[in-house]
């Protein structure tokens, strides 16, 4: 915060610096304007107006027109500048430093081309609002313009112009070297501001930059902290989740085994003792174990993801790719050429789970904008490519997501394969129609 | 705010009420000077402009015509020029020829060309070439001539008779010239002293003019005194200084009639002709005037000044100033107002033509006067343009002042012509 407080006072400076910059050349036309006018009046009174005239060589506008028109342009010029600076609207701001160059060729004219230094006012503009990539050229090329501007502007108006030198001439030659040398140093003491103006201008341009910079770094040290908060989270979640499932099997499953264990102990005791006891026994026992497969079953559902349970297995295959992508900013697109309609819960589980993994691995380790998902296949088979555009790697690691789908896909007796293209590429694929192994599924 | 806007709307109907008024009353200002611009005596100094003004004023209702009086010819220049400083220069003005250039070249003087051709009622064709060129600038007009003058040669009819010489005839050459000059230079008291002269005043200028020579390209960038004639001129006028045997003659020798010819404009012989002037000024002789002796490659001509008028190029009212423009120059009944009163010459050569100016020209009807025979309006014609380009006063000035060595014998004539053409270009082309 603080070093943000001192940044704001510099860029106060430059604008301080604007202002001096304005209120000095206002300074340099009045004193001009005040002297020509005065000189006009004392060569009137002086009674050597015919000499001026000669050595003029242009018919010079009564003082009051000078001293009216060249207020007035100033405060235009001045009104233009700042509308130029405050407007945001690109086009109005062009017209406005048109009019500002055209405000600017007249106030020469006024003053009859004996201070250019209103050029670089024009120019200090230019840089105040200019924010570019080529800012250099961008300067140098209207710094270009501008003199040939005011040169062109001198040659338009060369027979009407009346030099300086005319008028300090006037007087005698220690006073008009005098003269000659405040004007000068008027024109020097502007040129100085300028550049001032210019440095404090980049500076300024510079520290603002740095200041992004840093707060940039901020930002990506706050983003890195909050990923590892949520890769916490995320095994907090899971290890709640164990925990469940733990609790879920020894309410069903625990409870369902130990009252069996403890029926057929019984069972032991009285098959030779009383076996019509037994068998009804027995039936209780089976009726328990019916039971407990039914309590699995639930818990087993109770595990899976809500958008199966709730959706039609294609439209939640769509809502999943669809939340992950509105979260994640990746573009999703699906390709299915064909589908089996009559696909067993277990390969609906494993199909989505492959699909999930794949599009977290594309974002989270490709670092993809674009997965492409397409399905396809015969009534053998079922053939899912998951292909992004991210960046692939050389050696591909297999970690934990890549393990667990082969395991999910070996229990279906399927396969995955998956290699780096342009971006990373899995390849899965799953027999349908075959009896699978009943014992590793739940399914009857 | 709906006051603010109230307050804003009576305002600008104030000022625009104001600004109808200042219209609807408009006021021209002529920039004049008292007196004549011939170095003549005037009597009613103001008696045309008045009369113009009278007539602008009741053709132009609504329109004030005004000067300011009292400003004397020498301090006119400075006063034209404090007016332009002050911006308040009058709309129409009358220009002296040495500023003419400058305040063409400054773009004081509006420039007439587009309204010249964008009026019908205007045809240029009425003044004499030499005036009407006299108001261009770099060949665009930026005044129209006024008045005109031209020079001629005054004949002391007196002394010739006296030494029974015949007038001059208006075709006269130099050969007669200096013979008469020759014949009548001679100590006529026997004291030893020569008082009795050929000429005075008779300028290398109006030799070489005479004798065709012209001084400088249009431009203004190259002179020709180089030239052959203007050779002949140097030298007929080293002849006429040799007659009078080293003695100079002075303006009073004229004055008391022992000088038989003295260039004169024509303001001055309307100025000294007729009564009251003819009896202040060369009463003890008789005078006339003849066209300027010819040289061998020229002929009887002299140069024509003119008097111009110009328009500010910052006037508000640019129609009625050019209205006021022609009234002054251009108007017929003005013109002939000039004929009448101004010692000058018309511009418009209908009315120089005409039979009141004839009248005029010769009022002397019982003596049968030389300038009688002079057909003015020819003069007019043949009349060549004096220079008036920026660097021309001083050129001519260091030109006059080295001819002055030449004619004098201070500088021998052999090759003094070349080297001066060569140092007047110099100048000119810097």
């Amino acid at each position: 915060m603080l070093k943000v407080g001192t940044d704001m006072q510099k860029f106060l400076n430059v604008k301080e610096m604007h202002r001096l910059l304005y209120g000095y050349n206002g300074f340099v036309i009045f004193t001009l304007m005040a002297f020509m006018c005065l000189t006009q009046e004392r060569i009137y009174q002086a009674m050597t107006a015919r000499a001026f005239l000669e050595s003029a060589g242009a018919v010079p506008p009564a003082s009051d027109v000078i001293f009216f028109t060249t207020t007035v342009a100033f405060v235009l010029f001045i009104l233009v500048g700042y509308f130029y600076r405050k407007s945001q609207r690109r086009h109005v701001r062009y017209c406005l430093f048109a009019a500002e160059i055209i405000i600017c060729m007249f106030l020469m004219r006024f003053l009859n081309l004996s201070y250019d230094g209103i050029v670089l006012l024009v120019v200090a503009d230019l840089m105040y609002k200019y924010e570019g990539h080529r800012q250099e050229y961008t300067l140098l090329v209207a710094m270009i313009c501008l003199y040939f501007i005011a040169n062109y502007n001198m040659a338009i108006f060369q027979t009407k112009i009346i030099s300086f030198e005319a008028y300090a001439s006037y007087y005698n030659a220690d006073a008009k070297a005098v003269i000659l040398a405040i004007k000068n140093t008027f024109y020097s003491l502007n040129i100085v501001c300028f550049v001032f103006y210019l440095v404090l201008l980049v500076k300024n341009k510079h520290e603002e930059k740095e200041r992004i910079r840093l707060l940039n770094e901020k930002l990506e040290e706050a983003n890195q902290r909050l990923r590892a908060y949520a890769i916490e989270v995320e095994q907090m979640a899971e290890t709640r989740e164990r925990n469940r499932l733990a609790r879920e099997i020894h309410d069903t499953l625990g409870h369902a085994l130990t009252g069996i264990a403890a029926g057929l102990d019984a069972c032991i005791m009285t098959l030779e003792i009383a076996p019509e006891v037994t068998k009804q026994q027995l039936n209780k026992i089976r009726d328990a174990a019916k039971k407990g497969i039914t309590d699995v079953r639930r818990s087993v559902k109770k595990l899976r993801p809500d958008d199966l349970e709730r959706l039609p297995f294609q439209q939640a295959l769509m809502e999943m790719t669809r939340n992950y992508s509105e979260s994640s900013g990746m573009e999703i697109t699906f390709d299915i050429f064909s589908w089996s309609d009559n696909l067993r819960q277990d390969q609906e589980d494993v199909i989505y789970r492959v699909l999930q993994e794949s599009i977290t691995n594309a974002k989270r380790h490709g670092h993809a904008t674009k997965v492409k998902i397409t399905i396809g296949g015969n009534e053998k088979y079922l053939l899912i490519v998951i292909a992004d555009n991210g960046e692939g790697c050389d050696e591909v690691k297999q970690g934990f997501g890549l393990k667990h789908m082969r395991e999910r896909l070996e229990l279906l007796h399927g396969t995955i394969h998956y290699w780096s293209d342009e971006g990373f590429i899995v390849e899965a694929m799953i027999p349908l129609n075959r009896e699978v192994d009943n014992d590793k599924s739940f399914d009857s | 705010m709906r006051k603010k806007i109230l307050a804003a709307t009576c305002i600008a109907v104030i000022i625009f009420a104001m600004m109808y008024q200042a219209r609807s009353q408009v006021t021209l200002t002529i920039g004049i000077f008292a007196g004549s611009n011939w170095n003549v005596p005037q009597g009613e100094t103001y008696a045309i402009i008045n009369e113009v003004r009278k007539n602008f004023e009741a053709e132009n209702p609504g329109v004030r015509v005004k000067y300011v009086s009292g400003i004397k010819k020498e301090d006119y220049s400075e006063w034209l020029a404090e007016k332009f400083i002050a911006g308040s220069e009058p709309d129409v003005f009358f220009v002296l020829a040495e500023d003419f250039n400058l305040y063409a070249s400054i773009g004081a003087l509006m420039n007439l060309e587009n309204l010249i051709a964008a009026d019908e009622s205007f045809s240029s064709d009425v003044y004499y070439t030499s005036a009407l060129n006299f108001g261009k600038y770099e060949n665009i007009s930026y005044a129209l001539p006024c008045e005109s003058n031209l020079t001629f040669m005054f004949v002391n009819k007196t002394l010739l008779a006296k030494e029974n010489i015949a007038l001059p005839k208006n075709n006269w050459t130099w050969k007669d010239f200096s013979e008469i000059c020759r014949k009548v230079t001679r100590d006529t008291d026997g004291d030893g002293i020569v008082d009795q002269f050929g000429c005075y005043d008779y300028s290398w200028q109006q030799a070489a003019i005479s004798n065709g020579v012209k001084f400088f390209r249009d431009d203004g960038k190259t002179s020709y005194f180089a030239d052959s004639r203007m050779e002949e001129a140097i030298k007929f006028l080293m002849e006429l200084r040799g007659l009078n045997k080293g003695f100079e003659v002075s303006p009073k020798d004229f004055d008391v009639g022992r000088v038989a010819f003295r260039p004169f404009t024509f303001a001055h012989y309307r100025t000294y002709k007729p009564y009251p002037w003819k009896i202040k000024k060369y009463s003890s002789f008789e005078w006339d005037c003849v066209k300027m002796p010819a040289g061998s490659s020229g002929g009887n001509i002299s140069a024509m000044d003119s008097l111009l008028v110009a328009i500010s190029s910052r006037t508000r009212n640019k129609d009625l100033a050019w209205a006021l423009l022609k009234k002054i120059c251009y108007d017929k009944t003005t013109q002939q107002l000039i004929l009448k009163k101004s010692q000058a010459l018309p511009v418009r050569r209908d009315v120089i033509t005409s039979v009141e100016a004839q009248e005029i020209f010769s009022w002397d009807s019982n003596e049968t006067a030389a300038i009688a025979t002079i057909d003015i309006s020819s003069a007019m014609d043949e009349a060549i343009m004096p220079f008036k380009f920026k660097n021309y006063n001083s050129a001519m000035l260091y030109a006059d002042t080295e001819i002055h060595k030449i004619i004098t014998g201070i500088v021998p004539l052999n090759n003094a012509l070349n080297k001066l053409q060569k140092e007047i270009n110099a100048q000119l082309q810097h």
